[in-house]
This record gives C-alpha cells, structure tokens and sequence, in this order.
C-alpha cells in the first residue's frame, strides 16, 4: 500500500478561525488512556486541552522517548493485556508496524477533510497530526551556511556534523529511508558523510546540545526543536535544503484492544480539529491541517519543499538499510 | 521431649530461608525467567528463530566483546582509583577527610551521561579548560572520548565511588596491632599495605569490584553518549537499537541478548567466588581502630593530587550542570546579563510534576535502601555461612537485573505485572509499587556485595558466642550480627540510595500519572530539548542529597564509623 | 542433671573422617580435659557437643536429653552450654556488662535481676569495677574472665572451654588455670576443656582424653596417663615417653613382669593380662633411665647433646644396639659428658604397652615409627 506524501504547500498566510467543536452523537466520558512520546509540556497542554473539549473523559498519559513508548506497548502485546487506547507517537512508520500486527482499529469517519494528503492512512488507521521535518541546523558562529544537503556533506564541513542515529531512532530511520531512496542523495550522500566524520548520535535532543553549544557547527535536526531553542536565545538556524526536507507527522491512531473507543474517537477528532491543529500550531508545529495557519517562525511566504516518503518502502527495507548504515558507520 | 526441643528454633530458621529463598526468586529470577520464556517462546509458541538470528550475527558477538572489554577496563580502572583513594582516606594522616569522602561519592549522584558531556566538553575542541592552555583540538578533528578507551575511562570515573566505599567500610575495620606487628618485623608501609592490608581486605574490595563490573556492563547512558557516535556497540546499546528497530520479534532478541549479559555477569560472580574460596580474612581481635601512617613530607603531594581528582570527577561535571542550568537557552553564552533562575523557577514552581517526582524519588530510594539491606543481612548470613545450596544457585541471579539495561527489566516487570496477581488480584501495574519492586530487583546486588564481603571478614565464633547464650536466629541477626556489619551495611544501604535516587531507566517504562521519578522528568526534558531545565532539576538533586548528607554530620551520634563521610 | 555422654560419634568431611567413632562418658561436675595435637578432631569435637555442626553417626546426650544424633539436632541456643572461646568472642559494640548480661536478656531475665547476676558474675572474675568498658580497653587475661563471666552468668549445665589459654602470656596462664581451677571448685559445672598442651591439662582436669586422627585414644587420670599410657602413641605424646622394642619374658599375673631390653633384664610395670611375647613395646620415661658403670646391667650407648636446664642437665643418647633409638635422661650438675662420649644406661622401670603383643612385626619396626596405615602425618611431638 502506497501513499505518498508528495509536495504539500502551506499556505504563508495565519488564518484566524474559531470554529467550535463540532457536535458529537454520544458524549464520550470515563478513562482515556494515552501513550505518547510528544515533549513533556506539549503532551500536558494537548491532554489539558482535550479535557476542556471533553470534561466527561479522564485521560492518563504515559508519556516517554518513542523506542521506550513502543517497548511498553510490545511488552503489554506480550503480556496479553494492552493498556493503551490512543496512540500519538512520533513517525508513521512504527504505526505502519503495528497496523500489519493487527493492532490499529481503523476510524473510516475521522474528518480527514483539509488534510494533507498523504498524512493519514489510506485505510485511515492513524493520521498525521502535523508535519515535523529534519532540516540543517548550523550554529551561528558556523562558517558557512550550507543551503543544501550536497552543501552540508562537502569536504570542508569534516569533522563538523551531528545527525541522530537511524539505528536508535525513528523518525531518523524515516529520514534514512526517504533520503536513500532518492537518486539526487542515496547511499552516495551517506558515504560522504562518513568521509565527513559525521557523528550519528541517540537522539535529536543531543543534535541541539551538540549544535547549539558549539560542539558540531552543523547539524542534521528537527524543525521545532530548533526553532524552539532560537527562540529562546540558544545561537542556532535552521535551514529547509534546496533538496527538499524529510518530515514525519506525529500520527494518532487507536488500539484493537481499546476499552474506551468512544472517547478514543474522541480525542482523534480533537487532534484533528481545528482547536486541535492549532494547539499544535502554538507549540510551533507545522499542523497538518493546512486552514490553520503556520507557525511564526517560518517566513511569510517561505516554501517547505518536502521529500516525498513511501511508507510501506520504508518500513520494508528499513531492516536492510539499518544495517547498511552501521555497517557503514561502523569503525 | 527430645524431639520437640529446638522445633521453634528450626521452624524460624526455614521459614527465613524459605522467605528469603521466595524473596530472591521473586525480585531476580521471575522477571528474568519470564523475559527469557518470551525469548524462546514469542507469544506462547517455542520457536528458536530469534536465538538463532541473533545468535549467528556478528554484531552480536561484536557487541559482547566490546561489552566484555569496556566492562573489565572499567573495572581496572575504577578500582585503581576506588582502591588508592580508599587507602589514602583510611589509613594516612591526610587532612580535611571528611569533606574529601563526602566530594568523593558524590558524582554516583551525578547521572552518567551528565558526566560523560561534562568530559566531551573538556576534551573537545570547544574545550575552555583546553583553549587556556593551548592544548584544545581543531575544530572538527574527531574526540578521543568517542571511542572503547573513552568509554572505559568514563565507567572508570563513574565507579570508583563504588569500590571506594565497600573499602573503606571494611578497613573500618582493621586493627591496629595487625599492622603494627607489620611494622614491629620491619616491613615498609607499602610492604604492609601489600602484604597485610590488601589480603585482609580481600572481601572487601571483592565486593567492590564485582558491583564495579556489574555496573560497568549494565551502564547505558556512558556509552549511549560515547559509544554510538563512534558506533562503538556494547550490549546495552545493541539491546536499545533492537528496541528501536520494528518488527514483531523485538522482545524475542531483547531476551536472547539480555540473556547474553545475564551470562557474562554471571561469570563475573564466579570469579568472585573463586577469589574468595579458602581463604580466611576473618579479623578476629577486637583492639581499637588503628592509627594513620603519617605521610609527612608527602602529605601536601598527596592531599593536592586527591583534591585534583575531586575536581575531576565532581566539580568538573557540577560546574557543566551548573553552567547549564543558569542559561535561558542551550549554547547562551553565560555572562552576567545571561544568567538567569528562570529555568530553577519553571522546576520548583510551574512544573507540578518535578515536585512530585522529588517526594517519590526519596521515598522510593530510601524504602528501597531500606528494604534490600533488611533482605541483604540475613541472606548473607545464609549465602556465607549456611552455605545453603539453593540459595547460592540464586545468588548468581541477583548480578542480572543490575546488569542489564533499565528498559530491560521494565519490560519484564511488566510481562509479570501486566496482570492482577493470582490469588490477590491486585495489580501492580500502573502503581508506584510496580517501579519500588523494579528498584528492589536492580539495587538488591548493590546492597547485597558489601554485606557478603562484611560477612567474611566477620569471625563467626561472635555469632556463635550468642547462640550458645539462647538466642535464636532473628535475635543474633538483630543485636549481634547487624551492628558488627553495620559499617558494611550502610555503604550498601547508600549505594542503593544515591544509585535509584538518580536512577532513569527502570522508571522511564514504569511509571504512570502521579508516580513520576526524578529520573523520568529529567529524562522528559532532555528528550524535549530542554536541557536547561533537566540541569537545573539535576541540580537540585545533588543540592538536596548534599544537604540530607551534611544533616547527618549534625544529628546526634550515630555509631562511630558508620558513615562514610563521619571520621 | 549435666552428665555428659558421646557415644560413637563420627563425622566426616568429604572424604576426611574429623571423628572416628569416639565415645566418652563425663560424669556430673567433672572436669576433663580433651587433649591432643592440632588437627586431631578435638575442635570438631567441641562443636559437635555444642551443637554447632550435625554428626554423622552416634548421639551426644547431656543430662537426660539427646542433643545430638543422626535424625536429631537440637540447636546450639537451646542446648543449655557455656563456651569460652579461644578468641573470646567478645561482642565490641557492646560494654563488658552488655556482654555478660546477653544471655539474660535472652533468657528473659529483666532488672534488677539482670543487674544482680551480671554484678555477682563480674564479681566472680573479679572484674567489678569494669563493667561500663569496651572490651576492646582490656587487656587479654581481663577479655578472658570476660568471656568466662559472661559464659557462666546463666548456669549453664555444662561448659566447653576451647583452648581458653592459648592467646595468654606464661605468666597470666599460671594464674588463669588457678582461676579455672577455683571457679570449677565453687561452681561444680562439668567443664570440658580442649587443649594442645599437657602441662595445662594435667594441672586442671580429673581425668584427660587423649585424642589423635579423629579417635579417642586413651580416657585416663593424669597420672594414669602418665604412668600408664595405651599405645605407642599417647606414650611419646604424654610426657615424651621413650618406646623401644621389648620381650617380655615373664609375667606374675598382678602388674608386673620381667623384660628382656636390647638384652638387658628390666622389671617392670604391665597390665596383669599382660602374656609373654617377643613383639612387646615398653614406654620408658626419663626419670627410669640413669648412667651407671661398668658394673650393674646397662646398655652402651653416645651422647648426642647434653642441654642444661637449670640445675640439671637433658642429656640425649644414642643406643648403640638399635640404630635410630634415641633416649633421653636427665643428669644432676655438675656433669662433664660432650656429644660423642660413650656412655651406659641403666634402666629400672618401664610401662609394657598394651596390646602389642602377638605383632611379630612390630619387634622389627623402628620404634615410634609405628603408625597406622591411614595416617601418615601423625603429630608425636605435641608441642612442636
């Protein structure tokens, strides 16, 4: 099953809009249990806000890195007792695993209308909430601003670069499958890198501290951590590579085995709503739903170009390329 | 009447051992056991494809040869450091010892990966200490920490406190005229320390060095930081790469390499084992404590290269964190106009959870301290001198929690408490018990290896002294046996304080609403990017640990020599 | 009520038999002694008594109560006995009086009760004024009387001393054993106490067990011991007895008996069933043998080395008959003999050991080279 999430143009332009929650057949009450790898304080503020939407729902969080959140998940599949209702975790591809498991329960009614195409499942078992793409990062006081991603692989850079590990992330193993797949970057690209001496390291967190702090001028980061931290003073850029950038969506999904599929539906409709998306807009997110706006710190009228990504080639090949990259990394 | 005599006596003593049995199968080998039937029998059906796969990969035994290497230098290296330091400390006349061994044990406070950026910092080429004396990198050659030695020399680091402490609790004990009879036949006090001072020390420093290797081959977060950029692989970080990986037979490999840890730890208690057999270290005289070698024209040499290493390995990664908690934003140079509380002010007042965490951590880790030794002295008591077979054959199991990863023994705690507990039908899933049970399973060893090394220098003939007084076996341990190990058992008791009040990993899968950890919210922020905040929180920590620490310098009278810290 | 009684009790280690089969019997408020070299088996034995290892074979019965037997074991606790170990055991985190109360807080005993008896106790060792020490302020003798005041402060029936002396200086030994002595005559406890040194044993007990390679080897008074020991071991153990090769002639049938000694006739000493036999061993102690001249019985023998001993001197003496056979006889001042002069021995009493009779070999072994198959490192100079 193909999708493809193919040159999606946002719209520069905030549009303000306080649609209100659209009516709901049965109110949706009793627990709610959420497993999410979202940031701390945007984990709090969605369920915060779902809470106001939905006062008749109480809603448990656990909240942890992506690999700890499906390691949980894996142990309680095994176990025989799933905890989890919704899902909202970091890439699609973990979602596609555990849609060809059995474990998605399909919501063929989520109001995917203004989504971007190619954000939700075709068999609309998860759906993209936003839109979370890996950039360049380089430090202020880099020499040079790579404006693309051959740029950022260019011999002068040796010794410079930070990228998270594919081997230990996600949404890094995503950007290693999309960018591999390209006939302009592919194993070529990887290779020079390695010539470069880049450092592949756990997560995106330490690609900030490293490029942020001076370590490595240049780094391979995620849009809004970047962002984030520029806001609040670290001496960080982002740049979107002429290329193109890889992104995940964050998607929501709910579990087979859910107790609660009315207040489940609940909060994917609240994810998706417009309130939902703009709540994701105000933590400086790209939503995924395009009507809302765009975050401040992109540019009026700045263009994202995103790198088409095929899913299902991902997560089919992903064993393959994984070990093609440590191989290559390794010493 | 000859055959009732004694049924009480006997029925106390197998009911301990058969609760201590229960005890020890329950915390060490049902999660392991249980992790392990996942490993060869994925969903209930026996299948040997993921022991094959993994098995027959060469990264596998790649990973276990680097693991096995980083795990012994490690050790090499911290008990060069725990050990020199612990005879310094304890048999010479340096000055200011007290404050010395507070900042010496410190940095098992200081979360691992803290201090392994503490070190990239320093060595890199962004490296203020460096840049001073000229000696700072280029920009972009690669650093030398990134690398097996690197990793080696951090581990080194990190756990000399731990042989440092079970050494010291043990030449507590050592009296004076063993080495004055040492001195009376003319040997130097290096002879002595050679000949005299090491051997007795045996248990001792046994014990440390088996909690230093267990340690070392469990750490995560050292070559987590160290380790992937120069995709130097051990097993905990192979085992976290598996988690990351899709596919369904991720907890099948995850219980077939756990496995491979578990075996590698296992031959560690061997060696243990082997190190102590037949041999007697037991003190048997009961003079005064002995009196300091005077190092005379070498003390300020001595006191300057100690005070040197505490800067090192604690003021050096405090200064990071400090440095790091105080600016609004990561890569912020500090200055004046920089500094800010703000970050301080978003822990302690916005953020309802690190408050929580705080209250949870402490009891968590103090229960758990308290607990694990409350086990630890009497199982010791049979592990050592009981000799009890079935109870040895568990002593092997009580290394593998320590051993593996964190993450690891979550996932088999909650492959075990996933589901109300038969007979009970209590769930402990989703509770803070299950997270104590967690801590109890990982820090019993911790707890464990300094008694069993108290235990063998103790001589037995005090404990026999009190049965043949009358008292029975819960007595003698509790008015006999507990004060004699005491100094042994309070340097266990802290190890597992200061080690599960810091801990992240068992936590980071276990925890729910209202049950947060220190460890999960300062896991939280740096995985959000807010490093500034998990500083400061980490700051706090080490900043409440200190006081609690300098609390029981104030307090009454404790018994002498009991804490580390206390002269 | 303390009668204590070992009957055929053995354990072994492994392969290595501790206790081979030893019966004793220790009457109410006696005082024995358990003597033998180190790594005889009279350490296992004490703990075999005091319940802290379980037997293999045979039953230990104190006062009326079988303590110890294959499918029986009561506890040390509950075994009613004092031990006053040879390190002492004294507990360092406790004053001298916390130590000797112990047992009576155990026992339930509560002030001023406790109080009384741990006064009366430390009053007995004389040790009154100590009571709030450590025990790490006193010096050895003090821990000593410690440990015994502590060990008696709840009457047990019975009170295993084990090697109490050993860790003493000569002098404070002397006025320990008289320490013991005394507290054994006040108290009347049965006392067994185990020692390596003969001297102490003899100066103390009614009656001494000798022990060697797990077996009993001989029960006996001290000057029975002395006069007449068992074997050729307890021979040259006690006392440092000569055993040479004897024939013995002629008996009366009432202990005494003419021998025939490297062709020498000596009267002596044996056992009145004691037959005629030319494969005997006789136990000749110093004060039996003397220098004589060329005129009475004597055998030839040289001077090895002559040691003076304050007012007379060991001389030891080679016989010129046996070669190997050395004797040793004590000589008044003033005495000229040097290594090397001939000398004659005379002889005027001896002990015929017993049981050696019929053993045709035994004539042609060398003397004190008699050893049993299974135990090739036998121990003959206690004291070494």
């Amino acid at each position: 099953m193909n999708y493809l999430l193919r040159g999606v143009w946002l719209a520069a332009a905030l549009v303000t809009m306080l649609a209100p929650i659209s009516a709901h057949a049965q109110v949706p009450k009793g627990k709610l249990v959420l497993y999410t790898s979202q940031p701390e304080r945007d984990a709090t503020q969605t369920t915060t806000a779902f809470k106001q939407a939905y006062p008749g729902v109480e809603v448990e969080v656990f909240r942890s890195g992506t690999t700890e959140v499906m390691a949980k998940l894996a142990a309680e599949f095994a176990a025989g007792a799933p905890k989890a209702d919704v899902l909202l975790i970091a890439d699609a591809a973990s979602m596609e695993a555990l849609k060809k498991d059995g474990r998605l329960l399909a919501y063929p009614e989520a109001k995917v209308a203004g989504l971007a195409a190619g954000t939700y499942d075709a068999d609309r078992t998860y759906f993209g909430s936003k839109l979370i793409t890996t950039g360049i990062a380089v430090n202020t006081a880099a020499k040079s601003r790579p404006a693309s991603w051959a740029d950022l692989a260019k011999p002068e850079n040796k010794g410079q670069i930070a990228m998270p590990s594919p081997l230990y992330s996600g949404a890094a193993a995503i950007m290693l499958g999309t960018m591999t797949a390209r006939p302009d970057l592919g194993w070529a690209f990887f290779e020079k890198l390695k010539a470069d001496e880049a450092v592949a390291v756990r997560g995106n967190g330490a690609v900030l501290t490293a490029v942020a702090s001076g370590e490595k001028p240049y780094g391979v980061l995620v849009d809004f951590m970047a962002f984030n931290a520029k806001a609040k003073g670290s001496p960080i850029d982002f740049i979107f590579p002429a290329e193109g950038v890889p992104a995940v969506t964050e998607p929501v999904a709910m579990l087979k085995t859910t107790q609660n599929a009315a207040a489940a539906r609940a909060f994917i409709d609240f994810i998706l709503s417009d309130e939902g998306q703009k709540l994701a807009l105000s933590m400086g997110y790209i939503p995924a739903r395009a009507s809302v706006g765009t975050p401040s710190w992109l540019p009026p009228g700045m263009v994202i170009k995103l790198m088409p990504t095929d899913i299902g080639n991902v997560v089919q090949n992903n064993s393959a390329n994984l070990k093609r990259f440590a191989e290559l990394f390794g010493n | 009447m000859a055959d009732t005599a004694g049924w009480r006596e006997r029925a106390e003593e197998t009911a301990l051992l058969w609760a201590l049995v229960a005890i020890v199968a329950i915390l060490s080998l049902l999660p392991l056991a249980r992790l392990l039937f996942e490993g060869v029998a994925p969903g209930g059906r026996f299948s040997t494809a993921a022991l094959t796969s993994v098995l027959s990969s060469d990264t596998t035994w790649t990973a276990a040869r680097h693991s096995l290497l980083t795990a012994s230098g490690g050790t090499v290296l911290a008990v060069l450091i725990g050990a020199t330091v612990a005879v310094l400390v304890g048999l010479t006349d340096i000055r200011g010892r007290n404050t010395f061994v507070f900042c010496f044990v410190l940095p098992l406070m200081i979360a691992p990966q803290v201090v392994a950026l503490a070190w990239l910092q320093l060595f890199g080429p962004s490296s203020t200490l460096l840049k001073m004396i000229g000696l700072a990198p280029a920009m972009g050659s690669r650093n030398p920490l990134y690398s097996g030695q690197g990793i080696i020399l951090l581990l080194g680091v990190q756990y000399a406190p731990l042989v440092f402490l079970t050494l010291r609790a043990g030449l507590r004990t050592l009296p004076q005229e063993l080495l004055e009879a040492g001195l009376a036949a003319g040997a130097k006090p290096a002879t002595i320390l050679r000949t005299i001072v090491l051997p007795l020390m045996t248990p001792a420093l046994v014990a440390g060095i088996a909690l230093a290797f267990v340690s070392c081959l469990g750490n995560f977060g050292i070559p987590a930081f160290l380790g992937i950029p120069g995709n130097y692989l051990v097993l905990p970080t192979l085992i976290y790469q598996r988690l990351a990986g899709l596919g369904p037979s991720v907890l099948s490999e995850v219980a077939v390499l756990s496995c491979l840890i578990g075996f590698i730890a296992v031959l560690g208690i061997f060696l243990q084992d082997l190190m102590l057999r037949r041999r007697d270290f037991r003190i048997t005289t009961t003079s005064n404590a002995m009196r300091p070698f005077e190092l005379a024209r070498w003390r300020l040499a001595v006191e300057i290269a100690l005070w040197i290493l505490t800067i090192v390995v604690l003021v050096l990664p405090l200064v990071a964190l400090l440095l790091s908690s105080l600016v609004p934003a990561v890569g912020v140079p500090l200055t004046m106009k920089s500094a800010t509380w703000s970050n301080y002010d978003y822990v302690l007042f916005d953020h309802a959870a690190a408050k929580r965490a705080f209250v949870n951590s402490f009891s968590l880790s103090a229960t758990a301290a308290v607990v694990i030794v409350l086990v630890a002295v009497p199982l010791a008591y049979f592990l050592v001198w009981r000799r009890s077979r079935l109870l040895r054959v568990l002593n092997l199991v009580t290394e593998m929690p320590y051993a593996l990863p964190g993450v690891v023994l979550a996932i088999a705690a909650i492959l075990v408490f996933l589901k109300p507990l038969p007979v009970l039908g209590v769930t402990l899933y989703n509770t803070v018990w299950i997270i104590l049970f967690g801590y109890l399973a990982r820090f019993l060893v911790l707890g464990l290896r300094p008694v069993i090394g108290g235990y063998y220098q103790l001589d037995r003939t005090l404990e026999e002294a009190a049965q043949l007084a009358g008292a029975r076996l819960l007595r003698r341990l509790a008015t006999i046996i507990l004060p004699l190990v005491a100094p042994m058992v309070i340097a266990g008791a802290l190890l597992v304080f200061l080690t599960a009040f810091n801990e992240l990993t068992v936590s980071a899968l276990l925890w729910s609403s209202g049950a947060e950890t220190l460890g999960v919210v300062v896991f939280s922020f740096q995985q959000g990017g807010d490093s500034t905040y998990a500083a400061a929180l980490a700051m706090l920590t080490v900043a409440v640990t200190i006081a609690l620490m300098l609390s029981t310098l104030l307090t009454g009278k404790p018994a002498r020599g009991v804490l580390p810290w206390r002269g | 009520m303390a009668r204590l009684i070992v009957e055929r009790v053995t354990k072994t280690f492994g392969a290595f038999r501790a206790l081979d089969e030893v019966s004793l019997d220790v009457s109410d408020g006696e005082f024995i002694a358990i003597l033998g070299p180190s790594g005889c088996g009279k350490t296992t034995l004490l703990r075999q008594i005091a319940g802290f290892d379980k037997l293999d074979g045979g039953r230990i019965v104190i006062g009326d109560t079988v303590v110890s037997a294959v499918a029986q074991h009561v506890p040390p606790e509950r075994r009613r006995i004092g031990i006053v170990f040879q390190s002492y055991a004294l507990w360092p985190h406790m004053t001298v009086a916390e130590n000797v109360a112990y047992g009576l807080t155990v026992a339930g005993v509560r002030d001023p009760e406790r109080a009384r008896r741990v006064e009366a106790a430390l009053a007995l060792v004389e040790l009154e004024g100590y009571a709030a020490r450590r025990p790490s302020l006193l010096s050895g003798g003090q821990r000593q009387r410690v440990a015994l005041a502590r060990c008696l402060v709840t009457e047990p029936s019975l009170v295993l001393l084990d090697e109490p002396l050993a860790n003493l200086d000569v002098h404070l030994r002397a006025s320990m054993e008289d320490e013991f002595a005394r507290f054994h005559a006040r108290t009347g406890t049965t006392m067994v106490y185990i020692t390596h040194d003969q001297a102490e044993a003899m100066a103390l007990a009614d009656r001494i067990a000798v022990m060697d390679s797990g077996r009993l080897l001989q029960v006996a008074t001290p000057s029975q011991l002395y006069r007449e020991p068992a074997d050729t071991t307890v021979a040259a153990f006690i006392g440092e007895g000569i055993v040479v090769p004897a024939e013995v002639v002629d008996v009366d049938g009432r202990g005494r008996c003419r021998v025939d000694l490297f062709g020498m006739s000596v009267g002596m000493r044996c056992a009145p069933a004691q037959r005629p036999t030319r494969a005997a061993r006789a136990c000749l102690r110093a004060g039996n043998l003397s220098i004589v001249g060329a005129g009475p019985p004597g055998i030839g023998a040289r001077v090895v080395r002559s040691i003076y001993q304050g007012g007379h001197f060991r001389i030891e003496a080679q016989l010129d008959h046996a070669d190997g056979v050395l004797v040793h006889l004590e000589l008044a001042e003033p005495c000229q003999l040097a290594p090397g002069d001939a000398i004659r021995i005379g002889i005027d009493d001896g002990w015929v050991l017993p049981g050696t009779g019929g053993d045709v070999d035994a004539a042609a072994t060398a003397p004190g080279a008699r050893r049993r198959p299974d135990d090739g490192a036998v121990a003959t100079d206690a004291n070494g």
